[in-house]
């Protein structure tokens, strides 16, 4: 089994990734913050239970449809989608880019990147322990 | 790894930045230009414009400068019979720059580009932390 296919180590990854798309599109709404007309987008947030359904497969944890009629958790569809914010001011060009919020939101992604980018380090210790390694 | 594209965005975005603080400190330096002829027009100023454009290569909206227009704004007067740029009635007509508004206008850039700054930075910290999982 390689390594990338255990499920926390999957999800982890797919945040990672998630982080890393979202970091263009933050720097995109910088870059743009004086164009006129240019609104501001953001990644529709990453959902963990659709992630959990998603990667858990056989291992994880299923709902039981025990009827017909039960619905199953949502068809797991593009976990990273583009998204237009609704603007909270917008100038008289039609710029809708606060600055400082975008700043705000590049540090907290860069910071919640570095959360996921050390539990997968932890993950690897923890895997480099079971196999006997000291880390 | 896809941080290239955040880095380039952002270096878009400072280049434009730095575009305009390249007008605006041409606006400023030639505040009190002049025509040296009788009744001459002095210095026009420059505004520069932005244009959203989206890179195929990047798959994104890059930033870029657009085409510098000409303030359409009255030039001032001021009277000085002996200018050489003065007109029959003694008027010499000067730029149609003010240095306030240019001032702010240089602050604007310089908050922007500081964002960009900022953006890279933060992106670095990113692939940074990357590579320490390789040595982890």
């Amino acid at each position: 089994m390689l390594f990338g296919d255990l499920p926390l180590v999957g999800m982890l990854k797919q945040k990672m990734a998630w982080h890393e798309q979202r970091q263009g599109v933050l720097a995109q709404n910088v870059a743009n913050a004086d164009t006129p007309g240019y609104k501001t987008r953001d990644l529709e947030n990453l959902s963990f239970p659709e992630l959990a359904a998603k990667t858990g497969g056989a291992s994880g944890v299923t709902m039981v449809a025990t009827d017909p009629r039960h619905m199953g958790p949502g068809a797991p569809g593009a976990a990273m989608r583009d998204e237009r914010r609704k603007p909270y001011e917008v100038t008289p060009q039609g710029n809708a880019v606060v600055l400082e919020d975008e700043v705000m939101r590049v540090s907290q992604n860069v910071q919640d990147y570095q959360m996921a980018a050390d539990l997968y380090s932890r993950g690897l210790g923890m895997l480099k322990m079971a196999v006997g390694r000291r880390s | 790894m896809d941080f290239l594209r955040s880095l380039s965005i952002a270096a878009s975005g400072l280049k434009v930045q730095s575009g305009r603080m390249r007008i605006i400190s041409e606006n400023i330096a030639n505040a009190d230009s002049t025509a040296n002829t009788a009744g001459g027009a002095p210095y026009q100023r420059k505004i520069p414009t932005f244009k959203s454009r989206f890179d195929d290569a990047l798959g994104a909206q890059v930033v870029e400068l657009g085409r510098i227009e000409k303030d359409k704004a009255p030039f001032e007067t001021k009277y000085e019979p002996g200018h050489p740029a003065a007109n029959a009635a003694g008027y010499v007509l000067t730029p149609n720059v003010n240095s306030l508004v240019e001032q702010m206008d240089l602050r604007e850039a310089q908050r922007t580009y500081e964002a960009n700054l900022g953006v890279i930075t933060a992106t670095r910290r990113m692939v940074a932390r990357t590579l320490e999982i390789l040595r982890a």
